[in-house]
This record gives C-alpha cells, structure tokens and sequence, in this order.
C-alpha cells in the first residue's frame, strides 16, 4: 500500500499542494482528480522523488519510501517522455537497465513486450515515425518496465481514441489483480467512474474529498424520488424534506431530517398508488463540481 | 490501442499465467540494482552509442579529416611547386628582362621566368589585357617599372626587385669606379633566433592556431549537442524517467563523460592524422618535437573540455525548449570565443598571464609550450589549476544542473536554479 501523508509543496509564495493525504490501497484503481492546476501532478511527481517535499511524508508498504522503492514504481510523467529519435527497442532496453535490469534480461522482456503490443517488427524504428497510438504503447511498456511494484500514472488516457482507452483500461486491471497499487490522474471523470476503485479529489492544493466511489456517492445528504399515480403536489406540504423538483407526479427531495423518507412512502401509499421511490445517488461528476466548489 | 491478444494479458510472463503469484508481490520485483553496472556507465554508453551510430556525426567527422588531409596536402602542394610567371619586355628592357630570366633560380628556386618580346607600349598592354604576359618590363625615367593587368605578381615583383638592383648597382659601381661588393660591404642585415629558428617558430605558430581552433571547435560542437541533449531529455519529459531510477547526479556524470570520451576520440583522430600527413610534407622533421606538446594539449583538452561540459550541461538545464538554448548558452559561446581569441592573439607577457589562467589556459599553455622556453613546471601548475577549475565547475554545474532540471515552464535563471527547493 502507498500512503501520502499530509504532503506539501510551496513554489515561492504559492503553496501548490497543501497538507494531502490519501491512501493507494494494493490491488486498487485510485483515481486522482482535479482541475487543471489543482497539485495533481506536483503530488505525482512528489511520490516519485522527481520533485522534492516541503512537508510529509510518503509512506511505502508502512515505511518511508526509499530510492530503491521508487526504482521498482512504474511512472508514466504528463506528456510522456522517451527519446524520439532513437530506436524503441534501444530506448527501453536502456531505461530498463537504468531500473537495474541486466541487459540480456532486459532485451528479452521488452522484445516480449514489443511483441505483445503488435510492435514486434518495428523494434529499430525511431520513436517519431511511429502513430501516436503506438508511441503511447511504447510508453506504457517503459513504465512497466521491469514488473512494476506500483504504477504512478500521470493522465495515462490523454490523446487515446476510445479502443486505445479500453485497451488502457484491460492493462491496468491486470496489474490491480496482481496486487499492485495504481494510481492515475484524469480530467475525463466518467472514465474514472467507469474505472477507478477509489478517487482522490484535489483542488488549490486541497485534498476535498476521498474515497471509494460508493462512499463519495452516498456520502451527501439522502435524495428520493417518488413517482406516484397521481399529482405529487402534496409533497411539498410534508416536512423534514426539501423539494428539489416537482413535475406533474414526480418529485425529487432531499431528506432534511432522518426518517422523513419512511413517513414520506407512507402517506404516499396512503394516497393512492406509488409507481417509484428510489434513492438518487449523484453522479461523480456532480460531486465533482460540489467538492472543488 | 488494442490489445493484440485479449486471451493472452500483454504483461504476465508465462511463469505468472502458471500462477506463480509470488513474482508479483512488490518485495520481489525489487530487483537488484546493479546488475549492469553503474548508472553512470549506463548513461555514458547511451551517450557514445546513439552518436557514434549518428550519421551526421561520422559525416562531419570524415568531412572534417578529408579537410585536414586536403589542407596539409595543399600546404605540401603549395611549397613544392614552381611559379611559372611570363614576363614581357619592349627593346629598351630586353637586357634587363633577359638578365632577370637568366637570375630568376638564383634567387628563387620556385620562380621560373619566361621571356616574350614585345614591341611596344601598345602591344604591351594589349599582351598584358589578353594574358599573354603575366607582367611587362620597362624603364621609367627615375628607375624601372613592371606593369600588371591589375594584381601584383608577388613572387616575380620580388626577383625582380633583386635583380634590377643588383645590375644597375653593378653598373652605377662600375661608373663610379669602384664595385658593387665595395659599396655593399658591411650593409647585410641577418636575422638569427636564440631558440629555433625562424621555420620552427613558424611550425610553431601554425600548430599552436590548429591547437586553438580544435580545442574551440570541439568545445563548441560537444558543447552545443550536449546542451541539446540535455534539453531533449527535458523536454520530452524522460528525465523524470530517469530521476526516479537513478541519481541526476550520475545522469549528468554519464552524460559529461561520454560526450568528453567522444571530443577526445575525435581530437585524437584529427592529431594522428595531421601528425601523420605532416610526415609526408617537407615539415616532417618537425613530427618528433611536436609531439610532446601534442601530449600535453591532449592532457590540457581533457581537463578544460570536462570543465566546460558541466556548463553546457547547466546551459541545457535552464532552457525549457531548443529555441531558449540560444538564450541560456550565450555567456559560454562569448566564453568560448574570448578563448579563441585569446588563444590565437595573446602574446607577451599576456600570453604568459593567460596561460596560467583556466579555462583560456587549456589553449594558450600548450602554444606556449609549443613556442619553447617553458619552464617544466609551468605546464603542471596551469593543468593543475585547470583541473581545481574543473572541479569547481563540475561541483557548481551539478547543483544548477540537478535543481533546474526538473523545473518545467519557461527559462530558469542561473539565481533560480541555484536557490531553488529540490
């Protein structure tokens, strides 16, 4: 497990990341988010000893993370970054090695990998002549070389075409089930949604919110919504509730006080017939909006 | 991106596939560091690799020797050949024109002189217009005048200088009764070095120049590539890569290296192949003495390129992209030209003050010692001086380096880089 404890960062006056703390549980898909600016990648870069700390610490399977730790971490930084004119397999041969590799060991991997990616028989060829599709390919396997024992990802889906994302999504899972701790940046929330085990949310440094994406769901206050056979009017008069929306016979409400949810459903089937009454979790990216509000 | 073989995940090993799931636990991929060396080496041999396999680098290179052969070549060419100049001479110069044919080997063994009668003034100049005669002959009322079409005839001017002079002398002694060996008597200037002579110092001033332009040549090449790399890995972002796997420390160590291995590699080229053209000329006596100067000037080149290489890389470091390389290596191109200059142009007693000082030192102590009269200790406190220098830079060059790296968004400036937070 990877923990980031109250970690903070200044550049000049600025304080870029400001007292973070989350956790990057083995085996999970934790999600970073925030707007642009908001200490995503300072805190990546953090985490990987690119950057130094000004404040807190990380924490490595319960101790201080060592260089040698991060040595094993795959990282992929914002915009990438292998050499572009010179051969990929030469490129990640040698950033394997730099990971501590030996060089026969390393050439047999990455050929392995090359192969896998469909790369197989472009091995000579210059970064720069290759799709963008393929350089990101390129990319992943420099990150994930050798086995990684933690994946820091730094908007590992920016520039992909959905089939390149799916594909994305398929690589990082097989890490999660083998244990490994991912955590990757994003603008695109639905994507997280759809992925991620749990999300950190940041904003002017802050860590706003934390958690699985159940727990963020159901962590605001309470919301029903009740369709009835006839007019829904009455709703409004029922207390300990807001009305949010009232339509014809549907209404949506937010429950003020606990248990005006259960006198609600009564005095509705009292009324006559209930077509619908279900808790309304928000979606992420509405808690998205509230949290960096 | 697809995967190719959704049936067979891209990154399980097989041994992983057969369930082994040990392997996957993070203690065990920690694998040993080491295993192919130290970083540095790493670095250094990329360095090398990805130029020496580089066309445009063995390119200049060849170009570069195929220069050095050529100009040695033409040297040698140049020194050897004979001057054949025609000269032109109306009948009242006919005498004169035909003693200096007769002379012309005497007092220059590389001017040949050939007559052609001419008419007159008009057949001169027309002779003269169509190249017929490279020069025309003839008296004028305080002496005597030799026309060109537009450009002086060095070589010829000068035989006939002497040879005019001696005739009318001759007969201006005879005149006067007495000759010309008695009026000339006690009048010779010659000249005579305490070191040397006049051909060594010569020799001397020629390679000393070769040395200056070498060392300032391959500064400024490496220098630049070095600086470029440095911002491609910045730029593209792998430097983070590799911050995290290794120190910058050797990083910047591998880089400094390998690009000094290459200077050298390459200084060595050109040296062997100008000692060697150089024996094949008429200065191949001077192949042995130049050797031990050469020997030093590698030693100086070694320890003043390590020194400016840190710089280039720091140059590098603050730039964010190639076009900010102009900007952040402008205080080391002046530098590097003030060597330059100074190197070709320092004599006296600036030269032996500059000599002593690094970095100018690396080329103005091996011209010294090319010159002569250089106290054996000498060059040993200038290399040793050069070398403290070296170390400073090298110490200086690693904090700047190491902390402007990894700062992204425009120029850093020198005081940024060197008060920044890692």
């Amino acid at each position: 497990m990877l923990e980031i404890r109250e970690l903070t960062r200044r550049f000049g006056e600025l304080t870029a990341v400001d007292q973070v703390s989350f956790e990057v549980p083995a085996g999970q898909m934790t999600g970073f988010v925030g707007a642009n600016g908001a200490g995503k990648t300072t805190t990546m870069r953090m985490v990987m000893g690119v950057l130094g700390i000004h404040g807190g610490e990380v924490l490595w399977q319960g101790r201080p993370i060592t260089r040698l730790d991060r040595r094993t971490f795959g990282y992929m930084p914002e915009e990438r970054g292998l050499y572009p004119k010179q051969p990929i397999l030469d490129q990640l041969v040698y950033v394997a090695q730099l990971k501590g590799m030996g060089r026969t060991e390393a050439r047999s991997q990455v050929q392995e990998l090359l192969e896998r990616f469909g790369l197989g028989d472009r091995t000579k060829d210059h970064l720069e002549k290759l799709s963008l599709g393929n350089q990101q390919r390129v990319q992943i396997i420099a990150s994930v070389l050798p086995k990684p024992a933690a994946l820091i990802l730094d908007e590992p889906f920016s520039g992909l075409d959905p089939l390149a994302v799916d594909s994305m999504v398929d690589l990082l899972r097989e890490y999660t089930r083998d244990d490994i701790p991912v955590l990757f940046s994003s603008h695109q929330l639905d994507l997280v949604e759809r992925l991620c085990d749990r999300l950190v949310v940041l904003a002017q440094g802050r860590r706003v919110a934390a958690g699985t994406v159940s727990e963020l769901r159901d962590a605001g206050v309470p919301r029903f919504r009740l369709v009835l056979g006839g007019d829904a009017g009455w709703v409004r008069d029922h207390h300990g509730l807001e009305v949010l929306d009232l339509d014809g016979a549907t209404a949506l409400v937010e429950v003020r006080q606990t248990g005006a949810e259960q006198q609600l459903i009564a005095e509705a089937t009292s009324r006559g017939d209930v077509h619908e009454f279900v808790r309304v979790r928000p979606a992420l990216s509405e808690i998205y909006r509230e949290a960096i509000a | 991106m697809s995967t190719p073989r959704p049936s067979s995940p891209p990154l399980r090993s097989p041994e992983q596939r057969h369930g082994d799931p040990a392997m996957s636990t993070p203690r065990n991929a920690q694998r040993s560091p080491g295993s192919s060396g130290p970083a540095w080496l790493l670095v250094t041999r990329r360095e090398v690799v990805s130029r020496i396999t580089d066309k445009s680098f063995l390119l200049g290179t060849a170009l570069m020797v195929a220069m050095l052969v050529g100009f040695i070549g033409f040297t040698a060419w140049q020194d050897e050949k004979t001057d054949t100049v025609t000269l032109g001479a109306t009948p009242e110069g006919l005498a004169m024109a035909r003693a200096i044919a007769d002379a012309a080997p005497e007092v220059d063994d590389k001017v040949e002189v050939t007559l052609v009668e001419l008419d007159d003034q008009v057949a001169a100049e027309a002779a003269l217009g169509e190249d017929e005669v490279d020069a025309w002959l003839h008296p004028v009322a305080d002496g005597w005048e030799l026309t060109s079409e537009s450009s002086e005839q060095d070589s010829l001017t000068d035989v006939v200088r002497v040879v005019v002079r001696q005739q009318v002398l001759a007969e201006n002694a005879s005149a006067s009764g007495t000759t010309a060996e008695a009026l000339e008597a006690g009048s010779a200037v010659s000249t005579d070095f305490l070191r040397g002579d006049a051909e060594k110092a010569a020799v001397a001033q020629a390679v000393g120049f070769v040395f200056v332009f070498l060392f300032y040549f391959a500064a400024l090449i490496f220098g630049m590539q070095l600086a470029s790399s440095v911002i491609e890995e910045k730029q593209s972002r792998i430097v983070e890569i590799i911050a995290a796997a290794i120190p910058l420390r050797h990083l910047l160590a591998g880089k400094v290296l390998g690009n000094t291995a290459l200077a050298v590699i390459q200084l060595l080229i050109y040296l062997a192949v100008g000692l060697v053209g150089l024996s094949f000329t008429p200065y191949k006596s001077y192949v042995p003495a130049l050797s031990g100067p050469t020997v030093w000037f590698i030693g100086f080149f070694l320890a003043g390129f390590v020194a400016l290489a840190c710089l280039w890389a720091v140059a590098g470091s603050l730039a964010s992209r190639t076009e900010d390389l102009q900007a952040t290596s402008t205080p080391l191109t002046m530098l590097m030209l003030a060597m330059f200059f100074g190197g070709v142009s320092l004599d006296g007693r600036g030269q032996v003050i500059a000599s002593f000082v690094p970095p100018v030192s690396a080329v103005v102590m091996p011209k010294r010692i090319l010159a002569g009269g250089v106290e054996w200790w000498e060059p040993l406190v200038a290399l040793g001086l050069l070398a403290a220098f070296a170390v400073v830079t090298v110490w200086v060059g690693e904090r700047l380096y190491r902390r402007a790296l990894l700062q992204t968004g425009g120029r850093v400036s020198l005081r940024q880089a060197w008060s920044a937070a890692e």
